[in-house]
């Protein structure tokens, strides 16, 4: 029996390599079928391919738009790292970038926050909207510590919501929608003021990099060495593989898994805050269009690593804008770049699976 | 010897001359080999089982034993070396092909359903459409009777001791009346008295005529019922005999690779188990001061969701210096007992103290800020991270010893992880090594590398320190355990080996069905009056 036991740990040798190889050989698989799929609706593959790259790597506007939306993914798919090192799985990105898009938008119109001095006018409305994705995550945290329930359900749920909050704040007056001024204004809120919004790291509006780009390149690598190097980041990762043995050794489960939930919607909330103030602008329903849920998967692509989310987001990001225009000029139907996404996701699955079936059996 | 019937040696005797022409051995091994990803688990073993044969396979743990059985079971497909059943290729594809060729096997961990009875419990996978209860319950009653293995066929399992349960696993088996029972470790979860009737009943086993399959590691066990011996060390067979009795010293040393007498005294009696009649003194410098209590345990009870009693009013004292044995059958409160002072479990009733500070309930940070070291009985679950490396694994439970600005100093945490592992004999590829690459006897040397070097070291939990452990560690950890003694903290020693409590306690008490049934000295001649007491025979 200890022989079996050995020999579970033989295969460990390759699978850092495993790591890199199998999401992208994941992907080009995808792609490939993609293609195929795309032949199949009758549209012309080369059409297809040539909106794609217009969309995604046409000009420096695309190009921007493209990281923009990857910066956004990047912040997710970093919660969602965070908090699986515990062995928790944050599925409420999408739910914590709602409320961090309400809170910035709260704070940012109605704060008194557009006439501070030093960056504070956007500062606030951020960290607002971080705090709030925080507690959102913090929620899914003290309901597992408390009460044993499965963070997985908790956070899917709260996504809901807070969904449903965005849609409340935008409906009611009361709240965040704009004054009534005829029967046809929109459900939606103001415009935030300019000082709100995040500054453009050029002065050219034709390459609208914010400074969320910067700020996210930081974050990656403070995630990095947090969870490489920091007894913070050990902690979590004893939890996660044994929490019995953890627990024995006196490390404070119950404070580390709020902390790491609230970690993972911090930085939710803090894609709200990039969404609605370097892009949006205005608070509207369905404003996240479900990032969350695509930053999950770009979490779960980069099994674990903060540079595997960069290139998970890059990838998402570039994706999604070349599937906009793919849609837009070549006519494919914008299913088909979700029906690529979610393949993506499956076959991910289905290796990862094959790859500890492998690892047990032999 | 005295314990089996005389007839059946005999009897074995005359059948073995009646066979004239030799028919071919129930089960024949040419060559067999198993390998596992890189490690050759099996290599190249030979080995025959005649019929009415007792064939023990003796070795550490790591050795193949129990890949042998799976080979043998059909759970394993050998990757070279052919099997030969009664002289026919025999190439199982699976337990079932196995079964339907005539060999049964009891596992080391029990599969039975604990809710069903015992008849429903043989009738899983043996029956379709009706179910025929009282017909089978009667062959049931009749194989058990024959055999002497007195059982109800419609006790639920549940109700039902260890030694019970592996009874309904021999009857499992032997309904199907197999020509060859292999027995993986059986004698493991079985109290002293036990192992008796039950190496009785293998004897009977054989003399109708079929193969036994006997894997232990005890001698006295071999010396007692076995045929011819195979003894496996690294996957190899090193050494064979038939005359195990005569052979015992040349069998030690090849499952070892030392002689006994080079081993600590007190494991020496006790791998060689009941024989030795002399007390396995400790150290002349070893005096335990009774007068100060390391640990107070006053009235502990324990009551499960259920309200099953699990504890039961324990009351105990382990004074400074002293090494108090708490023997049992498994399953008698002792997982209560050690997780409640390890800090992962409350309570129902009832008081902890250490050095005379109160511990109960209190956090296992707590506790270990007190002076309580544990060596907790399931090392995988509780005693390690097996995905770390070792230096984490060594300093679990301060880390932050290591912590710069909140960042650990890896560097001085491997150099101080490396001067552990030698003081405790840790061998490893090294501090970054995966704790999981190391044997266990390796691990549990981490793990008494991270419990005994605690800066105040009061108390020391060790509950079940050895098991599945080889020689080597065995006595290291019972070096370590003595010298904890020697600095004045006080160890109580949780084990189900009998022997090596005697061999290491200064007093023993016994537990049974949560309650404290005596104490007795630890010394050879009480060993019948404990193993009674762990049988639940009042003192």
């Amino acid at each position: 029996m200890s022989a079996a036991s050995e020999s579970a740990r033989a295969p460990r040798l390759w699978m850092p390599s495993a790591g890199v190889t199998i999401p992208v050989a994941t992907v080009l698989l995808t792609l490939l079928f993609g293609l195929v799929l795309i032949a199949l609706t009758g549209v012309s593959v080369g059409d297809a391919i040539g909106a794609f790259i217009n969309g995604a790597f046409g000009s420096g506007y695309v190009i921007a738009a493209s990281i923009n939306r990857s910066v956004v993914y990047t912040l997710v798919g970093l919660g969602f790292i965070v908090a699986a090192r515990a062995n928790l799985t944050n599925v409420g990105g999408e739910g914590q970038i709602a409320v961090g898009g309400i809170a910035a938008t709260a704070v940012a119109l109605y704060g008194g926050v557009k006439g501070l001095p030093l960056g504070l006018a956007f500062i606030v409305p951020a960290l607002a909207a971080t705090v709030a994705g925080a507690a959102w995550g913090a929620l899914a945290g003290v309901l597992k510590v408390k009460a044993g329930t499965n963070e997985v359900i908790s956070t899917l749920l709260l996504t809901f919501i807070g969904i449903w909050l965005v849609y409340w704040c935008v409906e009611s007056s009361a709240l965040l929608r704009r004054p009534m001024t005829t029967t046809a204004t929109l459900p939606e809120s103001l415009e935030i003021a300019n000082p709100t919004r995040l500054p453009l790291l050029s002065g050219d509006p034709s390459v609208p990099l914010n400074i969320g780009l910067p700020v996210t390149v930081i974050l990656v690598i403070a995630v990095w060495v947090i969870l490489a190097r920091s007894v913070f980041g050990w902690q979590l990762r004893a939890i996660g593989l044994n929490e019995l043995a953890s627990r024995r050794a006196g490390i404070p489960r119950a404070a580390l898994v709020v902390a790491a939930m609230a970690i993972a919607g911090g930085f939710g909330g803090l894609a709200g805050a990039v969404m609605l103030q370097g892009d949006q602008y205005l608070l509207k329903a369905g404003f996240s269009s479900g990032y969350g849920f695509d930053g999950l998967v770009i979490g779960l692509l980069a099994r674990g690593s903060a540079a595997g989310v960069v290139a998970g987001a890059l990838l998402f990001g570039f994706l999604r804008s070349g599937g906009i225009n793919m849609e837009m000029v070549a006519r494919v139907p914008s299913a088909i770049v979700m029906v690529i996404q979610g393949l993506i996701v499956v076959t991910l699955a289905a290796m990862a699976f094959w790859l500890d079936r492998r690892k047990v059996t032999r | 010897m005295s314990a089996l019937p005389a007839t059946a040696r005999s009897g074995r005797e005359t059948l073995a001359q009646a066979a004239a022409p030799m028919p071919p051995p129930v089960l024949a091994l040419r060559g067999a080999t198993k390998r596992f990803g890189a490690v050759l688990a099996l290599d190249n073993v030979t080995l025959e089982i005649g019929a009415g044969e007792i064939h023990c396979l003796l070795g550490e743990n790591g050795a193949g034993k129990s890949t042998l059985c799976n080979l043998i079971f059909g759970l394993y497909v050998p990757d070279g070396g052919e099997m030969l059943l009664a002289g026919a290729p025999y190439r199982p594809s699976g337990p079932a092909a196995a079964l339907a060729a005539g060999i049964a096997m009891v596992h080391q961990h029990f599969s039975l359903i604990p809710t069903f009875t015992v008849v429903d419990n043989l009738l899983l996978g043996r029956e379709r459409g009706v179910l025929r209860r009282a017909a089978y319950a009667e062959k049931l009653a009749a194989t058990a009777a024959a055999y002497g293995l007195p059982l109800d066929p419609y006790a639920l399992v549940g109700d039902l001791s260890v030694g019970e349960r592996q009874r309904v696993e021999i009857v499992k088996c032997l309904v199907r009346e197999p020509r060859l029972l292999v027995l993986d470790e059986p004698t493991a979860v079985l109290p002293p008295g036990e192992i008796e009737s039950f190496l009785a009943v293998c004897r009977r086993v054989a003399d109708g005529g079929c193969g036994v399959v006997l894997v232990t590691h005890k001698l006295a066990e071999v010396k007692r019922v076995a045929d011819r011996v195979t003894v496996l060390r690294g996957g190899r067979s090193v050494a064979t005999s038939e005359q195990p009795a005569e052979d015992i010293d040349r069998l030690v040393r090849a499952m070892i690779q030392r002689d006994l007498d080079t081993l600590d005294t007190a494991l020496a009696s006790s791998l060689a188990g009941m024989e030795s009649d002399e007390p396995a003194t400790p150290d002349a410098a070893h005096h335990p001061d009774r007068r100060i209590d390391a640990l107070q345990i006053d009235g502990l009870t324990v009551e499960d969701h259920v309200g099953t009693v699990r504890l039961d009013a324990l009351t105990l004292t382990v004074g400074r210096g002293e090494i108090v044995g708490l023997a049992g059958v498994e399953g008698n409160g002792q997982t209560e007992l050690g997780a409640i002072l390890a800090g992962l479990m409350r309570p129902t009733r009832g008081r902890v103290f250490v050095d005379g500070s109160e511990m109960t309930n209190r956090s296992p940070a707590e506790i270990t800020a007190l002076g309580v070291g544990v060596i907790p009985e399931d090392r995988h679950a509780v005693g390690c991270i097996a995905e770390m490396s070792v230096a984490e694994n060594i300093y679990l439970n301060r880390i932050g010893g290591f912590a710069r600005r909140g960042l650990i100093d890896r560097d001085r945490m491997r150099r101080q992880a490396r001067e552990m592992m030698e003081r405790f004999d840790v061998r490893a590829a090294g501090p970054d090594a995966s704790f999981g690459s190391l044997s266990g006897g390796n691990q549990q040397k981490a793990v008494l590398a991270r419990e005994l070097t605690l800066d105040n070291l009061v108390f020391l939990l060790a509950a079940q320190p050895t098991r599945g452990l080889d020689v080597g560690a065995v006595e290291a950890i019972y070096k370590h355990i003595r010298a904890v003694c020697t600095t004045g903290a006080g160890v109580l020693l949780i084990s189900s080996e009998l022997d090596e409590l005697i061999a290491v306690a200064d007093r023993i008490v016994v537990l049974y069905r949560g309650r404290i049934m005596g104490e007795r000295a630890a010394h050879p001649r009480e060993r019948e009056a404990i193993g009674a007491m762990m049988s639940g025979s009042a003192a």
